[in-house]
């Protein structure tokens, strides 16, 4: 028995507490040309905060993971409630097998897709705009620093709310139906079905991927970035994961970088426990930890 | 009763055109991508909507294919997420077992240090310089050896395991079975359900991912599909392909939506099929989880 966990366990030792270790670069100062590190204290989280790029990337990430979560969370409720209301099952099925199908493509590929349509001189928008008569400039939205971070959350939100949507579709579906046939009797109409009975019955569903929500607020979603980002909106979607691997693996100074990762991985430990705690004051027995 | 939910209200009338609504933009751009990618560059240059192929050509498609290079990146794509999936389920199921095992000592210690992985990270480059300490920079095992187990899919399936009787387990151990045969010959086939769904979170993400492959590989024979599309699509790798000679009249643009064609079409054929199982696995997940 433990030696069938061993495998696991030397996985676990080699490529997540030995990282964990490896967060002391953060506290020391590596060079990449003698390999040594001597112990420097405070002194490389000092410059850190001392850069501007830092903090452009910090305000990014807060602006982009912000803007996904606001926007993207209440809308798989609201769809589900929508899907729920449907009652020709084929077209049923047909949704929701639709909104899901995104989160089984790539960041890259949906790169792709944005860029072709986004196109001002042959894309899908630009066409349905002149189509109705818009006959302005058409400004490229990937190019632009006032329009990219809304590209970006937009994408977010259609790729991944079907995946929510979906849980919280199973979710409906596990209650019970007497509910619905009790409310009838009462004369609840369809809205106050929702309202009452479909809502409340998927509140803990709700609170737990909130939690997981919360917790990941600090991930801006380095894949989406990365995918989409062109060196033109450099200054409004440098996000502190791209940040990161700028310093760490192109300039190669291990140190602030692992800094960089330290701070945002802190905020994160911050935030999961802080919404874990408050879920199980408003809802006792609701939380992850 | 079957009037009054089949009868179509004004209210149920705007839920249906605002899904009807959803599906489309959800599907749009995929169809959008394929239509232009199967018609010919020159009549697809005006761009704008495309319900159908504009004089149906597979030139893009033959060039893309022409470079050698997009089949040693599929190459490697499929061993990473071949081999990559099977020790995940490997390694996962080891993990996952004895800890679901009440009379087994010191479990509770193991689960939290695992538990604690999800909460904290090393981070970026703390992962790296293990991953270039070990000596795995530029190799196709960096791929999967440090993303061996998922915490979460691990917990996930030991709350599986907590609903396996524990009687089948100890019939096995009373007969003398050794623990790793009755793993083998009495739980895995006992727990396909659970098995099939990490098969699917650990194999779609093997497929999408590549910010890995982007850190630890710079050979580009050793370069996975995604990161290949993305020189494609994004960084105007197309002008560099040998092939590529913009008076025979083909588009950069057709190119990119054949490069997206090809990694889309394959996967909206098996998605039905790969949707089914993954809402009955996320079903299978949320046992306690």
């Amino acid at each position: 028995m433990y030696l069938m966990l061993f495998p696991p366990l030397v996985y676990f030792a080699m490529f997540r507490y030995w990282p964990m270790y490896g967060v002391t670069y953060a506290f020391r100062n590596y060079s990449i040309f003698t390999g040594e590190a001597p112990w420097v204290g405070l002194a490389v989280f000092r410059r850190l905060v001392s850069l501007p790029g830092f903090w452009v990337a910090f305000r990014n990430n807060v602006i982009i993971s912000f803007g996904g979560f606001v926007f993207g969370f209440p809308v798989p409720i609201i769809l589900s409630l929508l899907i729920n209301e449907l009652v020709h099952i084929r077209f049923k099925k047909f949704v929701q097998t639709t909104v899901l199908l995104p989160s089984f493509i790539s960041w890259v590929i949906i790169g792709g897709l944005v860029y072709t349509l986004l196109s001002p001189s042959s894309g899908v928008v630009a066409a349905i705009l002149r189509g109705v008569g818009y006959e302005g400039r058409i400004p490229n939205l990937l190019v632009s620093t006032d329009h990219f971070r809304k590209v970006i959350i937009v994408s977010y939100v259609w790729r991944a709310g079907g995946f929510a949507t979906i849980i919280y579709l199973a979710a409906i579906a596990s209650i019970d139906y007497e509910l619905y046939d009790a409310a009838v009797i009462d004369g609840a109409g369809r809205w106050a079905q929702a309202w009452r009975i479909t809502l409340p019955s998927i509140r803990p569903v709700i609170i737990i991927l909130l939690i997981f929500r919360v917790g990941a607020l600090m991930d801006a979603g380095f894949e989406q970035i990365f995918a989409m980002y062109n060196p033109l909106v450099y200054e409004v979607s440098e996000i502190l994961d791209t940040y990161v691997y700028k310093v760490g693996l192109i300039q190669r100074n291990y140190s602030l970088a692992t800094a960089a990762g330290l701070f945002q991985s802190l905020i994160g430990l911050v935030l999961v426990v802080v919404t874990n705690w408050i879920a199980q004051k408003v809802e006792p027995g609701s939380g992850i930890v | 009763m079957t009037k009054y939910l089949t009868r179509m209200t004004p209210s149920r009338i705007l839920i249906y055109a605002l899904l009807s609504f959803v599906a489309i933009v959800t599907i749009y751009p995929f169809w959008h991508v394929i239509m232009h990618s199967l018609s010919d560059s020159q009549a697809a240059l005006g761009g704008g909507v495309f319900l159908y192929p504009r004089q149906p050509s597979l030139l893009g498609y033959r060039l893309l294919f022409a470079s050698g290079r997009v089949f040693v990146a599929y190459g490697n794509t499929i061993f990473v997420t071949g081999v990559g999936t099977l020790l995940n389920l490997m390694m996962t199921t080891l993990a996952a077992w004895p800890l679901s095992m009440r009379r087994l000592r010191g479990r509770r210690a193991v689960a939290l240090l695992i538990y604690a992985t999800m909460l904290f990270q090393g981070g970026i480059i703390p992962t790296y310089l293990v991953v270039n300490r070990v000596g795995l920079l530029d190799n196709r095992w960096a791929l999967i050896l440090p993303v061996l187990i998922n915490p979460f899919n691990m917990f996930v399936m030991r709350n599986f395991f907590y609903s396996v009787p524990d009687s089948l387990e100890e019939s096995a151990r009373i007969d003398g079975a050794g623990p790793l045969r009755t793993l083998i010959a009495i739980i895995v086939p006992v727990s396909t359900p659970v098995i099939a769904a990490l098969a699917m979170f650990y194999g779609i993400y093997h497929w999408n991912a590549y910010i890995h492959a982007v850190l630890y590989i710079s050979d580009a024979g050793k370069q996975v599909l995604q990161v290949y599309l993305r020189s494609m699509i994004m960084v105007s790798g197309v002008g560099q392909l040998a092939e590529f000679d913009a008076t025979a009249g083909l588009t950069e643009e057709s190119v990119k939506t054949a490069t997206i064609g090809a990694a889309v079409i394959p996967v909206l054929f098996i998605y039905p099929w790969l949707q089914r199982y993954y809402v009955k696995g996320l079903l299978v997940g949320s046992v306690k989880g």
